[in-house]
Formats: C-alpha cells, sequence, structure tokens
C-alpha cells in the first residue's frame, strides 16, 4: 500500500524541506539576537528591576535620644508604636486593598487613600505607612486578613514618650514628619520623605543629635509580598541621649504653682553662675504627644485657633511690658553713670510734674523721702522718674542692654523674640516720628512706654544682677552621650561681662533683699526664712498697651504680674522669673516663685519637698485694679 | 514486531539530544517548584510527576518506534476518531481546572487528549495527503485537509484551550507544504487568515485575549495587570546575564514573579538561572533536534512518511519557537508549552511517542 516517492517527488520534497530548515535556522538566529539583546545589552537594567522586585526595603528607624534632668530622671523617653504599612508594587488593586484595610481597622478609607495619593509620586516599593500607631486590635485585624492583603505588612517603631500633664511641653517641644519647605532646605538633605524630625523646642534645636541614624531591615518577599526571609539587616543607631540642665523637680514645682494659680504664663529659672536652666515653663500648654503619631486635622486646628494660643513659647516668643522690674537697671544706670548715689534722695509726695505733665506715684498719698534701696523695696515711681529724666534714655538703653533687656538671651531653643529697650536711635531709625521727646524717657524709667521684654531675657537680666554683671547664657544641654556615656557639654560663653562696681551693684541688690524680707516690701509673701531671697515685683498694665476698645473680655484687661528674684542674696545660685499673665498682681508672681524656692532649697538639702501647693496656700489677690482708677506700678 | 538490524538505523543522536532536553526540563522543574521549608526544603511533586511522565513517555517512544509507522497509518483513520471521541468526551465529561475542562483522570493521572492531537492529525494528512497518486495537490485537497485538521482543532479551541488548537495548524501547513501544495494556494490562506484576523479581533477573541495582545505592544500600559507578565518575562531573562544566577537561584522564578514558571515560563527560568549561555545551549539542542527531524523526512522512503514526519515536527518547532519568544516577552502570552521541558504529563508523553514515530520512520527508511 505504501507509496514510495519518484525522482520527481524526491527533488520537490528535498527542496521544500530545505526551505523548511532554513526557516527554522533563520528564526532560531533571530531568537539568539533577542536573547542577546536581553540578557547581555539591557542585562544592568533587568538586573536592577529584578532585584526591586524581590526585595523589599524596611526602614527601621531609630530612636530618638532620650532627654535626662540634671540628675539623670528620665524626662523624655521612646516607646514602641506599630504602623500600618503598604508597598504597593506588591498590590495589584490598591483600591480593594484600602477598602479592606478600612473595614478591618475602622479607619475612614477616604483618610487612607489621602495618605497614598500624597505620596503617589515616590517610587512604587518603598512603603508608605498607612495607619500610625495603630492599636493591637488594629495590627491583629490586619495580619489575621494577609492573605487578601499583600504588600500590607507592620512594623513596629519607636515613638516618642514625653511626661504626661504636658509638663515642658514648650521646652521639649515636639516632634512630626519633616515638611516640605524643611526638604528644600540643605542641612535637611538627607532626610527621606516621611522621617520624623523634630519640630519645636529641644526637639527642633538638638535635631540632628537626637535623631540617630535609621537602620534599613532588606527582606526576600514574593511576588505577593509574602516575606520568604530576612537578607540583611543594618540596625539603628539610636539618637543621642541627652542631659539637661533641668531639675525635674523644680520644673514640677513650676508647673504645680501656676496650675494653684490657675494663670497662664511663663517661668525661667536658671544658675546666675552659669546660665544652666533649671526650669522652663510657658503656659498655656499642649500635649506634645498628641504630635508623636501625627497630629490629626481637628487636635491641630483648635491647637492654633486658640485664642489663648497654647503653641506660642511665652517664655521666649512673648514680649511684655516689664514694669517695675526695671527699675533696678535704671538706678544702676544712674549709679554707674556717676549721676546718683547709693544715699541718693527723692521726696514722693505722689507724683511730680515733668515736662509739663503730671506723672504720678502707685501709691497716691505718697512715700516720703526715699533713697535708692527703699525705693526698690516700695517701688517708688517718683524716684525712678527723676533718676530716668537725669540719665536720659540712651544711657538707660545702654545700661538695660548691657544687662541683657531687649536683646536676644541666646538660649538654645529656636524662634526667640528680643524684646525692647527703646533709644534715640532706635526711634529714629524706626518710627515715623523720629524724634525722641524727653518725656517719653518718664514712662521708660518705671519700664512702661515702649520698653518690653520676654520673661527668658528678664531671667538674664536678674541673673546678672545675681551674679555681679556676667550676663550668661541660658542653656538647656547640659551633657551629651556619645555612646561612650554622657560627656559634658562646656556652658556657653557668658554673652558680656559688664564692669560694674560691687559697691554700687550691692545697693540695688539692698533694695531687692528689701522687696522681699523689708517691712515695706511688696513681695513678702516670697521669703523664706534663712534664704534672703531678693525680687523685684512688676505689673504691666495691659489697657495702656492694647487700648480698651481692643480688649474683648474682662480678663484680658487684667494687669501681667511679673516676680524676678534670686538667692540666697550673698552667693546666688538661683534666679529667675515668674511672669502670670493677667495675673493681676505681681504678688500672685511672687506666691508661684516661693514655692519654686521653697522646692530647690528643700531638694538641695535633701528635705521632703514641698507638695503642690492648693489655691488657698497661694493667698491670691484677685481684686481686679482695673476697675479703680489711677493703676500705678508698684 | 522488532527487527534486530533495525537496531543499526536508529538515529542515536537525536534520540540523545531528545533526552538531554527532557533531563533538563526535569532539573528545571526540580528548581521552579522545589519548596523552601524552615529547616531547608524539598523537591516537590512535580518533579516526580514528570520524572514518571518521562518513563511512560519512553515507553510509549519505544512503541511508536517498533510498530512500522505504516501499521499506524494503515489504522489512522480509527486512531483519528478515537481522538475526536476522546476530545467531545473531554467536553462532556472533563474535568475542570484553571478555567478549561481539558483533563481525564485515570487514576492517579490527568490525561490531557489534546496533548494528542497533534500525532493524531499528523497520521490522518500524511496518510491522506501521502496516498493521494496525483503529484501536484489541488484546491480540494486542501479544503479536505482543512476539515480533517479543523475539527479536532474547534473541539480543543471549545475547552477552551486556543494555545493547543492553534499548534495543530502548522501541522497542517507543514504536511501541505511537504505535500506539494502551490505556493499560491497556501499564499491565498496566508492572505485570508490576515483578513480574518479583524473579524476575529471583533468577533472571536474574548477581551482577556486582546488586553494581552495590546499590552504585548505596551507592557507599561498596564505593569500590574494584563502586561505584568510580558514584563516579568523580561525582567527575568535579561536579570539572566551572561552566565546565569545558579541552579535554583533565579529570583524571578523562585519567588513567584513569573506565574506558571514551572509550565509555561520554565524557559525563562532557564535563562535567569543559566544565562545567555544556557539559553545557546538549549536552542542549539532544539534546532539540532528540529533539523535532524527534517533530515529524516528527507530520508524518508515514502511520501507518508516524509509528510507524517513534517507534521510532527512542524507542529514541534512552531510550539518551541513560540514558546521561546514568549519566555523573553517577544510573543503575546499564550498558553503554548514548550515541548520536551514544561511540566505536563500528557504533553511529554505525547511529544516522545511523536519522535518514535520519526525515529521509526528514519529507522525503516531502507526497509521496504
Amino acid at each position: 500500500m505504501t507509496t514510495n516517492l519518484m525522482p520527481d517527488d524526491r527533488r520537490s520534497l528535498t527542496l521544500r524541506l530545505g526551505v523548511l530548515q532554513y526557516i527554522v535556522a533563520c528564526t532560531f538566529a533571530l531568537l539568539a539576537v533577542g536573547f542577546w539583546i536581553f540578557q547581555i545589552g539591557q542585562h544592568e537594567k533587568f538586573r536592577e528591576m529584578a532585584e526591586n522586585n524581590r526585595l523589599r526595603r524596611l526602614p527601621l528607624p531609630a530612636p530618638r535620644g532620650v532627654l535626662l534632668d540634671r540628675h539623670g530622671k528620665v524626662l523624655v523617653e521612646n516607646q514602641s508604636t506599630f504602623n500600618i504599612a503598604l508597598v504597593r508594587e506588591q498590590t495589584k488593586n490598591i483600591g480593594d486593598v484600602l477598602r479592606i484595610v478600612a473595614f478591618a481597622t475602622g479607619v475612614d478609607r477616604e483618610q487612607l487613600e489621602d495618605v497614598v495619593n500624597r505620596r503617589r509620586r515616590e517610587p512604587s516599593f518603598r512603603p508608605i505607612v498607612l495607619i500610625e500607631n495603630a492599636s493591637e486590635a488594629q495590627v491583629a485585624a490586619v495580619y489575621a486578613r494577609r492573605l487578601e492583603l499583600p504588600g500590607v505588612f507592620y512594623q513596629q517603631v519607636p515613638s516618642r514618650k514625653y511626661p504626661a500633664s504636658a509638663v515642658g511641653a514648650h521646652l521639649f517641644g515636639y516632634v512630626g514628619e519633616v515638611t516640605e519647605p524643611q526638604l528644600q532646605r540643605a542641612d535637611y538633605k538627607d532626610i527621606e520623605p516621611g522621617t520624623i524630625v523634630g519640630q519645636a523646642g529641644l526637639e527642633l534645636a538638638y535635631n540632628k543629635q537626637l535623631m540617630g541614624v535609621d537602620g534599613n531591615k532588606v527582606v526576600v518577599v514574593n511576588s505577593v509580598g509574602r516575606e520568604i526571609r530576612p537578607l540583611e539587616e543594618l540596625p539603628p543607631t539610636t539618637g543621642r541621649p541627652m542631659q539637661l540642665t533641668i531639675d525635674a523637680d523644680v520644673q514640677k514645682a513650676t508647673e504645680d504653682g501656676f496650675a494653684a494659680t490657675g494663670f497662664d504664663g511663663a517661668a525661667v529659672v536658671l544658675d546666675p553662675r552659669n546660665g544652666e536652666v533649671l526650669s522652663f515653663t510657658s503656659r498655656p500648654s499642649f500635649d506634645p504627644n498628641a504630635f508623636t503619631a501625627g497630629i490629626d486635622r481637628s487636635t491641630w486646628s483648635a491647637l492654633i485657633n486658640d485664642p489663648l494660643k497654647p503653641l506660642q513659647n511665652r517664655a521666649l516668643q512673648g514680649t511684655y511690658s516689664p514694669g517695675s522690674t526695671f527699675k533696678m537697671a535704671v538706678g544702676l544706670a544712674g549709679l554707674e553713670e556717676g549721676i546718683i548715689t547709693p544715699n541718693f534722695h527723692v521726696y514722693c509726695g505722689g507724683g511730680q510734674t515733668f515736662y509739663g505733665r503730671f506723672f504720678r506715684c502707685h501709691k497716691a498719698t505718697g512715700h516720703g523721702s526715699m533713697n535708692l534701696a527703699h525705693a526698690i523695696e516700695q517701688s517708688c515711681d517718683v524716684y525712678f522718674y527723676t533718676v530716668g529724666n537725669m540719665l536720659g534714655v540712651d544711657r538707660i538703653n545702654k545700661w538695660a542692654t548691657l544687662f541683657g533687656l531687649g536683646v536676644k538671651s541666646g538660649i538654645d531653643l529656636p524662634n526667640e523674640l528680643s524684646g525692647l529697650v527703646p533709644s534715640t536711635e532706635w526711634k529714629a531709625k524706626y518710627t515715623r516720628e523720629k524724634k525722641w521727646y524727653a518725656g517719653e524717657t518718664i514712662s521708660v524709667s518705671i519700664g512702661q512706654g515702649q520698653v518690653s521684654v520676654t520673661p527668658v531675657s528678664l531671667a538674664v537680666y536678674t541673673a546678672t544682677l545675681a551674679n555681679g554683671g556676667t550676663r550668661v547664657t541660658p542653656h538647656l544641654v547640659k551633657a551629651v552621650d556619645d555612646g561612650t556615656g554622657l560627656k559634658p557639654v562646656p556652658a556657653p560663653k557668658p554673652q558680656s561681662q559688664v564692669e560694674v562696681t560691687p559697691e554700687k551693684l550691692q545697693a540695688i541688690r539692698e533694695g531687692m533683699w528689701l522687696v522681699v524680707n523689708g517691712g515695706a516690701g511688696t513681695a513678702r509673701r516670697a521669703a523664706i526664712p534663712g534664704k534672703d531671697v531678693c525680687g523685684k515685683t512688676g505689673t504691666a498694665q495691659v489697657i495702656s498697651l492694647q487700648g480698651r476698645a481692643a480688649a474683648r473680655t474682662n480678663r484680658n484687661l487684667r494687669d501681667h504680674g511679673w516676680f524676678t528674684f534670686f538667692a540666697p542674696r550673698d552667693n546666688p545660685e538661683i534666679a529667675g522669673v515668674v511672669f502670670l499673665e493677667h495675673g493681676i498682681h505681681s504678688a500672685n508672681a511672687a506666691s508661684v516663685a516661693r514655692h519654686i524656692l521653697e522646692t530647690y532649697f528643700a531638694k538641695k538639702e535633701g528635705r521632703p519637698l514641698p507638695p503642690p501647693p492648693t489655691r488657698e496656700q497661694m493667698r491670691l489677690d484677685l481684686s481686679d485694679r482695673f476697675a479703680r482708677t489711677g493703676a500705678g506700678q508698684h | 514486531m522488532f527487527e534486530r538490524r533495525l537496531y543499526f538505523h536508529v538515529d542515536w543522536l537525536l534520540l540523545a539530544a531528545i533526552l538531554l532536553l527532557a533531563g533538563i526540563g526535569v532539573a528545571m522543574v526540580y528548581s521552579t517548584t522545589y519548596i523552601i521549608t524552615p529547616t531547608g526544603g524539598r523537591a516537590a511533586q512535580q518533579v516526580w510527576t514528570q520524572s514518571y511522565a518521562l518513563g511512560i513517555g519512553l515507553i510509549a517512544l519505544l512503541i511508536c518506534l517498533a510498530i512500522d509507522y505504516r501499521v499506524f497509518a494503515e489504522h489512522s483513520l480509527f486512531l483519528y476518531g478515537s481522538l475526536l471521541v476522546l476530545l467531545v468526551f473531554v467536553l462532556l465529561k472533563g474535568q475542570t481546572q484553571m478555567g478549561g475542562q481539558r483533563w481525564i483522570p485515570i487514576g492517579p493521572f490527568h490525561l490531557q487528549p489534546s496533548e494528542f492531537a497533534r500525532i493524531g492529525v499528523a497520521l490522518m494528512l500524511a496518510m491522506y495527503f501521502g496516498e493521494n497518486r496525483r503529484g501536484a495537490k489541488n484546491t480540494s485537497d486542501l479544503v479536505i485537509g482543512g476539515i480533517l485538521t479543523g475539527i479536532p482543532l474547534l473541539l480543543i479551541a471549545k475547552q477552551p484551550d486556543l494555545g493547543t488548537a492553534v499548534t495543530l495548524l502548522p501541522v497542517f501547513v507543514g504536511v501541505a507544504f511537504l505535500a506539494g501544495l502551490r505556493l499560491r494556494l497556501l499564499a491565498v490562506l496566508a492572505m485570508a487568515a490576515v483578513l480574518a484576523a479583524p473579524v476575529a479581533w471583533k468577533f472571536a477573541l474574548k477581551d482577556y485575549q486582546k488586553s494581552r495582545i495590546v499590552t504585548f505592544m505596551d507592557p507599561e500600559q498596564d505593569p500590574r495587570g494584563a502586561g505584568y507578565q510580558t514584563i516579568q518575562a523580561r525582567v527575568t531573562v535579561g536579570s539572566g546575564g551572561l552566565t546565569g544566577k545558579g541552579f535554583r537561584n533565579g529570583t524571578q522564578g523562585q519567588y513567584k514573579f513569573l506565574p506558571v514558571a514551572h509550565n509555561d515560563f520554565i524557559f525563562s527560568v532557564l535563562a535567569e538561572e543559566q544565562g545567555f549561555i544556557g539559553v545557546l545551549t538549549a536552542l542549539g539542542l532544539y534546532l539540532f533536534v528540529i533539523l535532524r527531524s527534517l533530515e529524516a523526512a528527507r530520508l524518508a522512503k515514502d511520501r507518508l512518511g516524509a509528510y507524517l514526519v513534517g507534521g510532527i515536527i512542524s507542529g514541534f518547532a512552531f510550539q518551541v519557537i513560540y514558546n521561546v519568544s514568549m519566555s523573553a516577552g517577544l510573543a503575546p502570552v499564550k498558553g503554548i508549552t514548550l515541548p520536551l521541558m514544561s511540566y505536563g504529563g500528557s504533553s511529554l508523553i505525547a511529544t516522545l511517542a511523536g519522535f518514535g514515530l520519526i525515529l521509526n520512520v528514519r529507522m525503516r527508511r531502507f526497509t521496504n
């Protein structure tokens, strides 16, 4: 049945088989060329793509350096929280994944979509944190659905933990994701989007040291994002622990004192010998813990829209009229310029006329004849009107500036404002009026008029009076751990060394001692037996600055109260200022200072610390002096 | 049944090349299906299945070698009919897996009749064209041959398994071409196919098939969807480089970035793990097998033998070329396996049986 091939057939078949062989050979050659192009020509490109395919690089965020107080007590530390993150590359349908994640965790789906959209331009293999600070239940819910959620995983991250009750919030500041404008800056060039950095306070000022270096974990994953095995791990380097000059107990005493009065304000307490800040407070405060996990919009807008401005650091950004606390500067200027002696007497009859205008003393019945020390003790306005008038504004400016008023203190916190002590030069340069009128000097002499200071600069001024003329630079860092233990950081150089005659300064101090310990002193409440506390009260009239029409609530009409202090008189080791915003009476500020001083000395001497004061113990004077006419200063 | 003298005429080189390719296939299946466990790893079940299939395939090869191919040809109509019955049976009672109804369970095995269709069709066509005494073939021969090919093709396409169905076309074209069909007719056929393409695009192709073709042209358009496989295939091949990443070290295949790596994309894994050198080696072996088989057709003593070899090897060559192109992302992704290497018992057994016939024709070139 078989049909053998005839010669003709054979020829034709051979020809056609040849054609087939030729086609196949050519096709194979083309295939080989194709593979050559991919495997040799474009090998690098594809090799890299394959690497990104299988490796998931997880950042291991570095814990920030802890903050310790001067005795080693932990103030700010880290805690572990969970983040739920997504690698888009390993997800086929992001919409579905987000829907399931939203359902499982109870987080609003639109919020998740927002997060993903914001990071849309980043490479798709970089993890996006969907939920920060996830609860254990949320982590468990996501883990249970891991098969439906390729590319979704959770990571443990350190986050900041601040003391409860917002203690020291303005001091420590807070942390948050690095912002777009920050990323543009040269000093942030090594920081990747999404990194947590300091955004205020010490966290911002010392961000570089506190931040540490993030680590990396590289894991091999399969195409659905499941981890197959870890490949390499570069552990994070923790930020440097820092020992602060802050004394936790003094800090707490300050906050407790404020809490007992119910007033807002600021306080700065330092060691006048070297500028170490012992406590630093601004109120109202906020909870920096709210920022660590990414602050939500409503909390944020509540903070920035609060009329009390809780985010403002009043201690270095609030500029207020110093009131009578300014009088020491005027007195010292008079002494040093040789215009008066400590025994220089002025008669106060309740007021005096200068340049055709009557300037009243806060004591309408008059103080009688007084020398410098008693003028400070009783805060006689007429005395300082007289001295200031004899000095002229420029010499007042010179001495006030030498002692640290109207200039920045140089404290190691961001965004300090400088305040103002006017001068003829200042007026010529910065105002429309240009010419200084001698009558203006009279108001300046008692710390009113254009004079404005920040609490921190007033603290420096007080410290300079206390230590004999060294304008120390307030600072907050005592030691830094560079990995081999805490290494002391040398104190910053004093801003200036003022040449003052000790006897002349002693007259000022004598007055300040009398303020607290004298029979007619204005701050006897601050006296502590055996400690020779020196101080000065000051009241800043709000109404004359802002005008009654601008003041909306009764609270806003009340005077600010100041109390500056140092102790002990002969060898001062603590100095500071308490500022009560709308605190009505400066004596109320003295009550807060007393608690601070009592705590400081009790701790130093190993006695039990005084308990937080009650409102009754504060013996607050709440009679609103504005209700009376003719408010003065004392 | 088996004459001793025939032993000397077996093409041992061809057989060796085939076995080498099948051996590489088992190794690659081992590599791509290897199971990693916390304590180490072990070979997957697929490796054993493939090894058993290789054994059964060799038996099938021996059977197809031992019986004179003319005996097969005499029973071609019966074999062809049985094939159609099986294909219909699959459609009615077959096992459904991965969206296709292709398997008949026989004990622990799953028989996939469509894989044997190429042999059945090649035998039928060789018989039809080979026993036709007229020198030149005319249009009616083409039509009849087309119908003989078209029936099983449609039955397989209906499973649906368009990939396997399409592999019947080169069998038909190969046999018809060798049978001396006028080139003009083939040109008309090709023209018709081109003209039919837009119609097929509109009516015959499913959306997913269209998107595969569109994304093949521009895979970046849908990198997570239909373009995914094409991109991953290129990455897999390209990342292999000259010498490859080493056995079982290919990350693309090992970590499942490439879907069904042990099946349709086994050549990609070979390219990734053995590099360009491995690719050239495998391509060389395949080319040798194809050219050597075409040589067997040339040496065949009768038209039946020549056409039978031509049909079988045309289907084989088409499959190899298409799969290899696809493996490098040079052709749209389609369910066409790489003969001798891809995981799949029926495919391996059918392919080896086919080579049994090819060796058979060459071995009996002197007998009469």
